[in-house]
């Protein structure tokens, strides 16, 4: 009972995540640019419930995604599923209580998953190779997705330790160890 | 509760530089002006002191107004002759104009003759890098792939895959989108892509070494590759730049259709 209302929240998360970003996010931007919390998702989620859950999370979210707003189906899906497989092997590596490193883990994250999507725009769209614009849009993003990390912290840290006791099966024992 | 009470002002400062980040990166350059010209203005006695006090030392002050008249009378020569220019041009273009408008005068007709479905724009995408839109016409409809999409001011895009009830249009602007164009002023085609430089405005590529573009030529579908009829409008030259190679110069273009507030759409299923 307690593992389906974990996964309702993952859900329902999703959907405040996806109303967020596609209103308001559309106009409080960055010089017209605005952040991507479907990567901080699927980090908070690897982070959080394991590479099993995490991963397979983000996998069918951004299936979703792609299915609803992209331009082709799977990409978004595969890298933001690789974004949640890495954050088991961040939580095993380095710490969660840290909010610089979870800072630098959401910096690494979107700069992986928006460069393996240019990539792949590249190859598979044919489009024009723009490094400089690239650069400027990703770093923004960047600093917005870290300014978003700062903000919700807390209660990332919140949810996320009440998810971990539920999916691992953790007692929230990291602090005294 | 020390610890927390300064992560909560931390979390308040943080929101508060957002916003301020948000706010000052999205003004307008006219409303940074304004608070240029207030700095300015408190500054300028200060700077015409410092300049009165330099020409005394100097003693080049007749000097420097001489070169001040001979500046100005420079600028209102030049100015004179970028206007002969603008009309020898204007004349030329009216030339070629003269040829071509009945040709436009066929496609208005033809452009009433084709059948539309209204939309609605229903969803944008959330990604900086595409510029994909989600209307409520699907296959119901009789919506189908590749099929061309236009507003009241001129071209949006190209339907890119279809639902029973919604559809996903790759907008002009889009990266990965290419149309043929012809400049209302010439009659060889140029290609006109989208640029993450500026989501708001079009490059345009492949121009002719012979071909005259001026700021405010209208640039239109080519109907070349079968998607997009002939003649329908994109948007205006905005400027041009010339690089070393004359082959690789490009035009901005703004588009016609103002994307940021496009609510409702036009799909052409019939050409």
């Amino acid at each position: 009972m307690k593992k389906f209302r974990a996964i309702a929240i993952i859900i329902l998360l999703f959907l405040i995540i996806y109303f967020f970003q596609i209103n308001f996010f559309s106009w409080f931007t960055i010089r017209g640019i605005m952040p991507n919390l479907f990567v901080l998702l699927a980090l908070f989620l690897g982070l959080f419930t394991g590479k099993k859950i995490g991963g397979f999370f983000s996998l069918f979210f951004g299936i979703i995604l792609d299915i609803l707003i992209g331009r082709s189906i799977g990409f978004t899906g595969i890298f933001l599923g690789i974004i949640g497989l890495l954050g088991e092997y961040f939580d095993k590596n380095f710490s969660k209580d840290s909010r610089v490193t979870i800072i630098l883990m959401t910096v690494g994250s979107t700069i992986l998953f928006e460069v393996c999507m240019y990539i792949v725009n590249i190859i598979k769209f044919k489009i024009e190779i723009e490094i400089l614009p690239f650069l400027i849009t990703l770093s923004l993003e960047v600093i917005y997705n870290t300014f978003l990390v700062i903000i919700l912290y807390p209660g990332i840290k919140k949810l996320g330790y009440y998810l971990e006791n539920i999916l691992k099966n953790k007692k929230l024992l990291t602090r005294y160890f | 509760m020390k610890h927390n009470k300064t992560g909560l002002i931390g979390i308040i400062i943080t929101v508060i530089v957002l916003i301020i980040v948000v706010i000052i990166s999205n003004l307008k350059t006219n409303q940074l002006q304004n608070m240029q010209t207030v700095v300015s203005k408190l500054f300028m006695p200060l700077q015409n002191g410092y300049v009165f006090i330099k020409n005394k030392i100097t003693g080049d002050e007749q000097q420097l107004s001489d070169i001040e008249i001979l500046k100005n009378e420079n600028s209102a020569l030049r100015e004179e002759n970028s206007k002969l220019k603008e009309q020898v041009r204007e004349l030329e273009i009216l030339k070629s104009e003269n040829n071509t408008l009945k040709e436009y005068v066929n496609l208005k007709d033809k452009y009433s003759d084709y059948t539309t479905v209204p939309a609605n724009v229903i969803e944008r995408s959330y990604s900086n890098y595409d510029k994909i839109l989600i209307i409520n016409v699907g296959t119901n409809d009789g919506i189908k792939e590749n099929m061309p999409v236009i507003s009241e001011s001129g071209l949006v895009g190209k339907i890119l895959s279809v639902t029973d009830s919604s559809s996903k249009v790759q907008t002009i602007i889009d990266t990965a989108s290419t149309v043929s164009a012809t400049i209302s002023t010439a009659s060889e085609s140029i290609l006109l892509k989208g640029t993450l430089a500026d989501t708001n405005t079009l490059k345009a590529t492949s121009i002719p070494v012979e071909t005259s573009i001026l700021q405010g030529d209208e640039v239109v579908t080519s109907g070349f590759g079968g998607i997009f009829p002939k003649g329908i409008l994109i948007g205006t030259i905005n400027s041009v730049v010339n690089t070393k190679n004359e082959l690789d110069r490009y035009a901005v273009v703004n588009p016609a259709t103002d994307f940021s507030k496009l609510e409702t759409v036009l799909v052409i299923t019939q050409k």
